[in-house]
């Protein structure tokens, strides 16, 4: 743990009784921040605690709707569109935003170039990156290309371009999330290396373990409020899990109906290895909701997509049925019974630019051709069916499908996703980004399916969800298996000690409770 | 004097002169457009077979033929030519005049003999021999045709080809010599010297004028096309057809005394070999070669055919 | 028409703008006919129609297998020199044949038959690379864009092939003879046309073009073998090209390297001016159709008159096209001028 800073010096940027609503929807309520020079401040929370709309209003992106930002001292308005980075205040977003194409030392400098007269000083700007990388004490090329380093590398030349502004806070979303345990190490070695300048660091990360190292202080985001801002000698990992969760689940969720130990299993993967994932195993039977929790990047939608055959696997087995099921493509895994909703409807899921209905029968168009050509009718007969069972709701089905909703989109996505018929259903972040009512309907119809007998894996972020929905719960980080969770050890603090890497455990291991 | 005469007696020179002299190696940069339409097609037959014919003949002779595709390119040619191959003397059939003189000034400069084709340079001194056909005359000798074959009161249409400089002479021309004629034109549009072009435009023609008694195409290509619309139309014994350049296929019909197209006004693709001729002359002859050479436009016709059909050109 | 009725006179206005997506090719190819006509009455006669409709077919059909490969997201630059190069290739076989059997029937039939072949194998091997190769489709028919346009000079020798003459005359029908007062080649565009209609309309295959062209992700996620479908649009392309050489060829009874020239432009310009789009994901047969018309109007139209001078005929062009395009999109929406006339 670093050494904590006197807490008697006073805060470079504070933020006063911050609230925030989105039209008619609160995200923030009252929140009370600040952060010294010289600090780790950590914040953490479940996705939608309201993290990232604390950090836009701290960085100016978003104005609060009531409330104050206090910096150097001073009352300020912050300005939008990341000009605040110009006043010292430097956001580095997890995806990192640089140009693949430009040198280190073009983006280091991008935006305010060094100028001789009317021409750019390639030279003095060269030599100043590599003085600002040597301070880092890291051996990257000025003249190398961004897209020829490791993410780890670019974080690098993210944090030279923000010393670079002279920065006085540094704020970093899931800096962590993407990097191998060395590089995070490297990483935290700068971090420390900022704070002994006396810049001030705000640490967004779901890693309760890395926040106990770095973090001299934590506050706890649930629901938009403030619950707490504690300092980390006073905190162990579980009991920031436990200030996290602390909520009752509602009958958002529907009853589960577990499945009968001796039910068939459907879809059964052993040591399953492929690009950013290895040795998965697990077994999924009829008329069960498998939970995949983990964060962001930990390679659940990577097992998805192997299995649905989107992309090639390196090494293991997959069975569906007893049958070996290695799909080249989603036609193959389609045919055998198993479809995969995709989490990304917009780019991946639906055609924005058409109607409902070309839309719910791309999937399965075969089924709609009569003596070669396609069935009209038959086509409008299968969104009348899809309408009425999952209440899709648009005003007229030929309107552009990128027009509705999240939410309809979302149930619009499902019905395609099930005019396949299959018997195993993969869907991930089958509720990301819709409203609560629509969220509900959507949970209940995933209970029906699986009471109908359908085999079903729900891969969210939402921990919630996967706790509210899921028979059993595989918990994934860095492209393994932490642990699988079932019955009564399904809790989400539980889930956090796995997928944050506190608690280690195989698909064989038995917890101790 | 007949282009056919011309070279007849270059060859001759140059023959008894490359028996004589066999001095160190002369190395001939030529620089035309590339074989983009059928007439440049002919350009680079006879350019070909002139450089196997004079290398054959002369051991010190080294002719490197180079063939472009724009004047920029045609350029970069011709700077290649005196960097690498270090040429003695430059053929060049410019694309446009204007771009290509600095280019050519360049080589003139690095001591090398320049011979210039078809397009003269506006810059007169940069050439040591010109020798051009002559679009004017083509205008005028195929006038002149038509005076022998209408007069006052019959129509006519004119295919014009590319709007070049090439086209506006051989067009200004063939008007001021059909002028007091009473010849009418009922219309002109371009061509793109063309076969398709010619047909389509043709075509066109035939449908808005019920009467036609001869069509100016000025290009052989051209009047292929011509002559498929009008044969389409069934027009055939209403109207003849003048082409220009001497392409083989129309020479033959002439030779065979076809009445559509009952003459031809030569633009000879192979004046390039001419030039290729009077420039190794230069080298392997006891004088230095210099001037302009104009090449006549004559009408071609059933009698004087024979002596202009080259069965193996592609043109 | 006076002020006093304004609702009768913004309706009709109403129902235009709605239709004007779908209509406004049609409606910018009645202006130009009417157009035509007023500037010289020939222009509707029945002569002049049937020219115009023939020679229409060319662009037109290789247009309609252009149609595919732009909905499906691809661009093919190289129809224009792979016709040159088919029809060449044509020549040399049935010369070849003529010479060692004699010009029959049979001869033409063989022409056709490598036509056909030679098309598809081109469409095949752009498809090919830009599937399996990952080259951008725009580098790939660029390329066998200069290729087909090299070889068929080199064929030619720099000059023009010629049919044999024997060959020629069984051939010439094809071009210039009728069925039910049509020419040949407009029934070949008719037929091409309403097949490329029911394939993009009424088949999975145009279906999986349109998933395609809107989002290649979404097509794949959703079991659409998008190579296998992005290929077969370009073969279908090189069909296109191969049934619109074997009509060109019979017309002049040649090929040279000018054969062809920008015919991928106007290809291109017919299917845009339809209201198919150039980045893809939406296509409209019919409006290809309307689009080769209009290019081949307005090329009429400027020989049938001579109020224009010659040296603008690109510029008029270039106004019909973009004005076309315009009333296409409907991207107006008030100060139309009201004419007198409605």
């Amino acid at each position: 743990m670093a050494e904590a800073p006197d807490a008697n010096v006073p805060s470079i940027l504070s933020a006063s009784r911050i609230s925030k609503s989105f039209g008619e929807i609160p995200v923030l309520f009252s929140i009370d921040f600040d952060v010294r020079p010289g600090e780790v401040h950590a914040i953490i929370g479940e996705n939608g605690a309201g993290k990232s709309t604390l950090i836009k209003i701290l960085s100016g992106i978003e104005q609060p709707t009531s409330g104050s930002i206090t910096y150097g001292g001073e009352k300020v308005v912050l300005p939008p569109n990341g000009e605040a980075a110009a006043m010292g205040i430097v956001v580095i977003h997890q995806e990192l935003l640089l140009a693949e194409h430009l040198s280190v030392a073009d983006s280091i400098f991008l935006g305010r170039e060094l100028k001789s007269g009317p021409f750019l000083d390639l030279k003095a700007m060269r030599d100043q990156a590599k003085a600002i990388l040597d301070t880092l004490h890291v051996s990257i090329d000025p003249d190398a290309r961004i897209n020829t380093l490791s993410v780890a590398d670019k974080q690098m030349v993210e944090i030279a371009k923000a010393i670079s502004r002279d920065a006085r806070v540094i704020i970093m979303d899931e800096p962590t999330a993407v990097l191998s345990v060395a590089e995070s190490r490297t990483l935290f070695e700068q971090v420390r290396r900022l704070t002994a300048k006396g810049v001030a660091v705000i640490f967004i990360s779901h890693k309760l373990d890395e926040i106990m190292e770095l973090a001299d202080r934590v506050t706890v985001l649930r629901d938009g409020q403030l619950i707490a801002t504690v300092g980390t000698e006073n905190l162990t990992p579980d009991s920031i899990a436990q200030m996290m969760v602390g909520r009752e689940l509602s009958n958002l969720y529907p009853p589960k109906r577990e499945p009968d130990v001796d039910t068939e299993v459907v879809l059964s993967v052993r040591g399953l290895s492929a690009p950013g994932i290895s040795d998965i195993s697990f077994d999924l039977r009829r008329g069960e909701i498998l939970g995949f929790a983990g964060l962001i990047g930990s390679g659940r939608t990577a097992v998805a997509e192997v299995i649905a055959g989107l992309s090639a696997k390196t090494g293991g087995e997959v069975t569906v049925n007893g049958e070996p099921a290695d799909y080249s493509d989603v036609s193959k895994s389609v045919a055998a019974g198993l479809a995969y909703m995709t989490k990304d409807r917009k780019g991946r899921g639906l055609l924005l630019n058409a109607g409902l209905q070309p839309n719910l029968t791309l999937l399965t168009l075969k089924k709609h051709l009569k003596m070669g050509f396609l069935d009209g009718r038959s086509e409008a007969q299968a969104l009348d069916r899809a309408v009425r069972r999952f209440d899709i709701r648009a005003r007229d089905p030929s309107v552009q499908v990128g027009k509705l909703s999240g939410g309809n989109q979302q149930k619009l996505m499902l019905g395609k996703t099930m005019e396949s018929d299959p018997e195993i259903v993969i869907m991930d972040e089958p509720t990301r980004g819709i409203d609560v009512g629509t969220k509900q309907q959507i949970y209940h119809i995933i209970a029906a399916l699986a009471a109908e007998g359908k085999a079903i894996i729900v891969i969210s972020s939402e921990m919630q969800e996967v706790i509210g929905l899921s028979h059993r719960v595989v918990v994934m980080r860095q492209g393994r298996m932490a642990g699988v969770l079932e019955g009564a050890e399904i809790t989400e603090a539980e889930i956090m000690r796995y997928a944050a890497g506190i608690k280690q455990g195989g698909e064989n291991e038995r917890l101790s409770a | 004097m007949s282009m056919k005469a011309l070279t007849l007696a270059l060859a001759a020179t140059t023959a008894l002169a490359g028996a004589a002299v066999a001095q160190d190696q002369i190395r001939i940069g030529v620089s035309i457009p590339a074989a983009t339409h059928g007439w440049a097609g002919g350009l680079n037959w006879h350019a070909q077979e002139a450089e196997k014919r004079l290398e054959a003949a002369h051991d010190n002779i080294e002719i490197t033929l180079v063939t472009a595709d724009s004047p920029g390119d045609q350029a970069s040619d011709i700077e290649d030519l005196i960097s690498v191959q270090q040429i003695h003397a430059l053929v060049v059939l410019p694309f446009e005049s204007d771009p290509l003189v600095e280019p050519v000034r360049q080589a003139k400069e690095s001591g090398a003999f320049i011979t210039v084709v078809d397009r003269g340079l506006p810059d007169a001194s940069i050439q040591d021999v010109y020798v051009a056909g002559n679009n004017t005359e083509l205008g005028s000798v195929s006038a002149e045709y038509f005076k022998t074959r209408l007069g006052d009161g019959d129509n006519i249409v004119i295919l014009r080809g590319i709007p070049t400089v090439i086209d506006t002479e051989r067009f200004d021309a063939f008007m001021a010599g059909i002028e007091g004629s009473g010849i009418n034109v009922l219309d002109d549009e371009f061509a793109n010297w063309n076969r398709d072009d010619g047909f389509e435009v043709m075509q066109d023609f035939l449908s808005r004028f019920p009467d036609i008694d001869g069509v100016w195409a000025q290009d052989d290509d051209i009047a292929m096309g011509v002559v498929e619309a009008v044969r389409q139309a069934g027009r055939e014994d209403e109207m003849f057809i003048v082409g220009g350049a001497g392409m083989k296929d129309v020479i033959k019909g002439i030779m065979d005394g076809d009445t559509l197209i009952p003459v031809d006004v030569l633009y000879p693709p192979a004046m390039i070999a001419t030039a290729m001729d009077v420039t190794v002359a230069n080298f392997t002859s006891n004088g230095p070669v210099q001037g302009e050479y104009i090449l006549g436009a004559p009408l071609v016709t059933q009698e004087n055919a024979a002596q202009f059909y080259f069965p193996d050109s592609p043109f | 028409m006076s002020v006093s009725v304004p609702d009768t006179a913004s309706k009709p206005h109403k129902g235009f703008r709605l239709d004007l997506k779908t209509a406004g090719p049609l409606l910018a190819l009645i202006l130009l006919i009417i157009l035509g006509y007023s500037l010289n009455p020939l222009f509707l006669g029945e002569g002049n129609v049937t020219n115009l409709l023939t020679r229409s077919a060319f662009i037109g059909i290789i247009a309609v297998g252009a149609t595919f490969v732009i909905t499906a997201g691809g661009i093919d630059l190289s129809v224009g020199s792979m016709a040159a190069f088919i029809a060449g290739m044509m020549i040399i076989i049935m010369n070849a044949a003529v010479d060692s059997m004699g010009a029959s029937i049979w001869t033409v039939l063989l022409g056709i038959g490598c036509s056909l072949i030679l098309g598809i194998g081109a469409g095949f091997i752009n498809g090919f690379l830009t599937t399996k190769g990952k080259i951008e489709a725009f580098i790939v028919t660029l390329g066998t864009m200069g290729i087909y346009r090299s070889l068929i000079t080199y064929f030619a020798d720099g000059g023009t092939l010629s049919l044999n003459r024997g060959a020629r005359e069984i051939y010439r029908p094809v071009y210039y003879d009728s069925f039910i007062g049509l020419p040949y080649p407009v029934w070949v565009f008719i037929i091409v046309a309403l097949l490329g209609w029911v394939l993009m309309n009424r088949t999975a295959f145009g279906r999986y073009c349109m998933a395609i062209g809107s989002n290649e992700q979404v097509a794949r996620y959703s079991a659409i073998k998008v190579d296998r479908v992005r290929t077969l649009t370009y073969i279908l392309q090189g069909l296109c090209v191969s049934l619109a050489t074997i009509i060109y060829v019979p017309r002049l009874g040649s090929a040279s390297s000018a054969t062809g020239v920008l015919w991928e432009l106007e290809a291109i310009a017919a299917v845009i001016i339809g209201g198919t789009m150039l980045k893809g994901g939406y296509g409209r047969i019919g409006g290809t159709v309307i689009g080769a018309l209009i290019l081949t109007a307005i090329g009429n139209i400027l020989n049938l008159t001579d109020i224009i001078s010659n040296y603008l005929n690109g510029a008029v062009q270039g106004v019909i096209i973009v004005a076309a395009v315009y009333l296409q999109r409907g991207s107006f929406r008030t100060g139309r001028r009201a004419k007198k006339a409605e």
